[in-house]
C-alpha cells in the first residue's frame, strides 16, 4: 500500500529534496509551499501523514497544525529548523504527534513516518471494551466514550490511551511509553508529557487534578479505575 | 581585604577625632575649674594671713614677747603654718619646723621693701600658698596655707575626666564601627549582586530607592548588567540565527544525498567514490552542528528533574549494541537522581561514543554516589590517555592521538567537550583517570542539589 505524505515547506530546494528522497523511499508525496495551499489539499484529497515546517508566509506552522487539526485526526508531523523548548511544547499542543529538529536524516524521517503508520492500527485482535469508570475504551472500533458520549482522539492519543489501559494501574515510564507508543529508542520526553495533557483535556473532568490519567513522580504515568 | 582596611581606617578615625574632642574638652575645663577654686581658695588664705597680721602687729609693737608665744596665739588651722621673720631670724612654732624654706627669697625680698606679697609653690607636691605681710620695718609674718583638699578635688576631677575622655574615644571607635558597617552594606549589596550576575542570573538588578546616596553607583551598575545581558542575549540570538540559516541548506544537503546514495551503484566508479564521500561527509556534518548547537547551548543552567539514570545508562547500551549488563550501580545507589535527564544522556552517549572510538569499547559503566555527589564512570580496556592529555581532552575540537589516521566515525572532537560543560552545568566536573589494570576511565561528578 502506497501511503500519501503532504510535505507543506515554503524552502523550495528543502521541499524538492524531502520529494525526491521519500519517493525514493516509497512515500506518495503532494507538497505545498504555504500553510493555506496545505490546508486546501488535505481537504481536497486527504493524506496518510502531514510534514509541516513552522516558518511558513501567511499563516505560522502552528496556526495550520491547529487548523488541521480541528476535523482532521491525521497524523502531522512538525519539521522545523527551531529547536527551542518553547516552539517544541507549542507545537506539540497545537496537535502536532511528533516533532523532528532540522536537519533530519531521511532514514531518520521515515522510521518516524513508519510508526504514525502502524499507529493507527487496531491495538490486539480480539480486544475487549475496557473500562475505567464511566470512559470505556474500545480498542477495536477506535472508539472511545466518557460518561456514554464519544470523544474525538487522534490516533496518537488513542494509541497512548489504550497502552496505558492495558497495563490498569501500573506506571509506565515516559521512556517506555516513547518505545511502545513512538517506537522511539531514545526520545524526547516532552512529547509524552505533552500528549498526556492533551489527553487529559478529553478525558478528565478537572485537568489540575487529573483522577483517571495520573502522574507518578519520578515514575511515569498510570491510568486508573 | 580592603573592604576591613577601609573599614578599620573609619573605625580608627572616629576614635582619633573622639580622643582629641574629648581630650582638649577635657583640658580646657580642668584648667577653668582649678583657675577658678585656687582664687577662691587664695582670697580666703589672704584674708585669714592679714587677720592674724594684724594680731601680731599689735604683740610685736607693744610687748617684747617671745615670738612663739604670740603664733600660737593665732588660730591656723590644720594646713596653714605660721612663721615670724624678725631682725634676721626665723621663729615659729615646733609644728612648724622647717616651713621657712618653702618661702622663695623673691617673696622676701618684696616682703622687706614694705610691701605685702604672694606667691604660689609647691611644698612635698601639693600646692600651696606663701603669703608674707611686713608688720614693722624689721618684722613680717609669713604663712605658707596648703591646700590638701583642693589638690585632692582637682586630682579627682583630673582622673574623672580622663576616664570621660577615653569613654569618649572608645565610644567614637564604636560610632565608627557602625558608620562603617552602615556605609559598607549598599556596597555589600553591590557585591552581592555582581556575584548573583557572574553566577548566571542576568535578571539581578540594585534597587535604587534603597540608598538615594548611592544613586550613581545603582544606576550605572543596573546599566552594566542591561548591557551586558544585551550583549549576551545578542551573543545568544547570533548562535541561534546563525545555526538556524546552517539547518536549513544542511537539511536539502542531507535529503539530497540520500537520494544520491540510494543510486550510487548505477553511477561510474569515479562518480560513485565522489558520492560516497559526500555522504559520508554530509553525516559528519550533521553531527558536528548538532553537538555545536548543543555546546552552544550548554551554558544554560541544568533543567534537574527526576531521572532514572540507570534505565538511560541501559538504554543508550543498548542503542550502540552494548549488552545493557554492562551498567552496575555502586553498592545501594539510588537510580534516581535529580539531574538533567537530556544532558545525562549525552553525557553517557558521549563516552560511550568515546571509548567505542579511542578504547576499543567501553568495558564497564559504573554510577554511584559519595557525600554531596553522584558520579558516572565509564571503563575501557584500550590504550588509555597520556598525562599531558589528561586536562587537553575536553578541550573543543581535540581528538584521541589513536586518530591520526581519520576512520570513518571519527568524532568532530566536541564530544568530551560537551560531557564536560554538561557536568559544569550541573556544578561538578569532568576528568580523565587510568583504569587499574590498562586503559582508560572516565569520571563525570555531579553536585547533587543544584549550587
Amino acid at each position: 500500500m502506497v501511503t500519501g505524505v503532504l510535505v507543506i515547506e515554503d524552502d523550495d530546494r528543502i521541499r524538492l529534496s524531502l520529494a525526491l528522497a521519500l519517493e525514493d523511499e516509497g512515500y506518495l508525496v503532494r507538497t505545498a509551499a504555504s500553510a493555506e495551499e496545505g490546508l486546501e489539499a488535505q481537504r481536497a484529497a486527504p493524506a496518510d501523514t502531514v510534514l509541516v515546517d513552522l516558518m511558513l508566509p501567511g499563516m505560522n506552522g502552528f496556526d495550520c497544525v491547529r487548523e488541521m487539526r480541528r476535523h482532521d485526526d491525521v497524523p502531522i508531523v512538525v519539521v522545523s529548523a527551531r529547536d527551542d523548548t518553547h516552539d517544541i511544547v507549542a507545537a506539540l499542543e497545537a496537535g502536532a504527534d511528533d516533532y523532528l529538529v532540522k536537519p533530519v536524516a531521511v532514514k531518520e524521517l521515515s522510521a518516524r513516518l513508519r510508526a504514525l503508520r502502524r499507529r493507527g492500527r487496531a491495538v490486539s485482535a480480539a480486544a475487549p471494551t475496557l473500562v475505567f469508570g464511566d470512559l470505556e475504551i474500545r480498542p477495536e472500533a477506535g472508539e472511545v466514550r466518557v460518561q456514554g458520549e464519544p470523544v474525538s482522539l487522534t490516533r496518537t492519543e488513542f494509541r497512548l490511551l489504550c497502552e496505558l489501559a492495558e497495563h490498569p494501574g501500573l506506571v509506565l515510564s515516559r521512556q517506555q511509553l516513547l518505545q511502545r507508543v513512538w517506537e522511539y529508542e531514545i526520545g524526547d520526553e516532552r512529547l509524552v508529557d505533552v500528549h498526556v495533557g492533551r489527553l487529559r483535556q478529553k478525558i478528565e473532568r478537572d485537568t489540575r487534578t487529573p483522577q483517571r490519567l495520573v502522574t507518578v513522580r519520578g515514575m511515569g504515568y498510570k491510568l486508573q479505575r | 581585604m580592603r573592604r576591613s582596611g577601609l573599614r578599620t581606617r573609619v573605625v580608627g578615625g572616629f576614635a582619633v577625632s573622639a580622643l582629641l574632642l574629648s581630650a582638649s574638652m577635657a583640658f580646657a575645663s580642668y584648667q577653668a575649674t582649678r583657675r577658678y577654686l585656687l582664687e577662691g581658695r587664695e582670697r580666703a588664705s589672704v584674708r585669714a594671713v592679714s587677720f592674724d597680721a594684724r594680731i601680731l602687729r599689735e604683740g610685736v609693737l607693744t610687748d617684747q614677747v617671745d615670738a612663739a608665744d604670740l603664733l600660737r596665739s593665732l588660730d591656723t588651722g590644720g594646713n596653714r603654718r605660721a612663721m615670724l621673720y624678725r631682725d634676721g631670724g626665723w621663729f615659729g612654732r615646733a609644728a612648724d619646723d622647717g616651713a621657712t624654706e618653702a618661702v622663695p627669697m623673691s617673696l622676701q625680698r618684696l616682703v622687706q621693701q614694705g610691701q605685702a606679697g604672694k606667691q604660689l609653690v609647691r611644698v612635698n607636691g601639693v600646692p600651696a600658698l606663701v603669703v608674707g605681710v611686713p608688720l614693722t620695718d624689721t618684722a613680717a609674718l609669713y604663712e605658707v596655707d596648703q591646700f590638701r583638699e583642693l589638690d585632692q578635688t582637682l586630682r579627682t576631677l583630673s582622673w574623672v575626666l580622663t576616664v570621660v575622655a577615653a569613654l569618649t574615644a572608645v565610644a567614637g571607635a564604636g560610632l565608627g564601627w557602625y558608620a562603617a558597617r552602615y556605609v559598607a552594606r549598599p556596597l555589600r549589596q553591590v557585591a552581592g549582586a555582581a556575584q548573583e550576575i557572574a553566577a548566571g542570573d542576568l535578571s539581578t538588578r540594585l534597587d535604587p530607592a534603597v540608598e538615594p546616596d548611592l544613586a550613581q553607583l545603582t544606576t550605572s551598575f543596573n546599566d552594566m548588567v542591561d548591557r551586558l545581558a544585551k550583549r549576551l542575549e545578542q551573543d545568544r540570538r547570533f548562535a541561534a540565527d546563525v545555526s538556524h540559516e546552517l539547518r536549513s541548506p544542511l537539511q536539502t544537503l542531507a535529503a539530497s544525498a540520500s537520494v544520491l546514495a540510494r543510486r550510487r551503484e548505477h553511477l561510474d566508479q569515479r562518480s560513485g567514490l565522489a558520492v560516497g564521500l559526500i555522504v559520508e561527509e554530509v553525516d559528519r556534518f550533521l553531527a558536528l552542528v548538532d553537538d555545536l548547537i548543543e555546546l552552544a547551548k550548554s551554558d544554560q543552567p541544568a533543567h534537574r528533574a527526576e531521572v532514572d539514570v540507570v534505565a538511560v545508562a541501559r538504554r543508550a547500551c543498548q542503542a550502540r549494541n552494548l549488552a545493557p549488563d554492562l551498567v552496575k550501580a555502586v553498592g545501594d545507589t539510588p537510580h534516581v537522581w535529580l539531574v538533567d535527564g537530556r544532558r545525562i544522556e549525552q553525557i553517557i552517549g558521549n563516552l560511550l561514543d568515546n571509548a567505542a572510538r579511542y578504547g576499543g569499547g567501553a568495558t564497564a559503566v559504573r554510577v554511584g554516589a559519595s557525600d554531596d555527589r553522584w558520579f558516572i564512570e565509564v571503563d575501557d580496556e584500550g590504550p588509555g590517555v597520556s598525562p599531558e592529555d589528561k586536562t587537553m581532552i575536553f578541550d573543543r575540537f581535540v581528538r584521541g592521538r589513536a586518530a591520526g589516521a581519520r576512520t570513518d566515525d571519527d568524532g568532530a572532537g566536541l564530544g568530551l567537550a560537551l560531557v564536560a560543560q554538561h557536568a559544569a552545568a550541573h556544578g561538578g566536573q569532568a576528568v580523565a583517570l587510568d583504569r587499574p589494570g590498562g586503559g582508560a576511565r572516565f569520571r563525570v561528578e555531579l553536585r547533587k542539589e543544584p549550587s
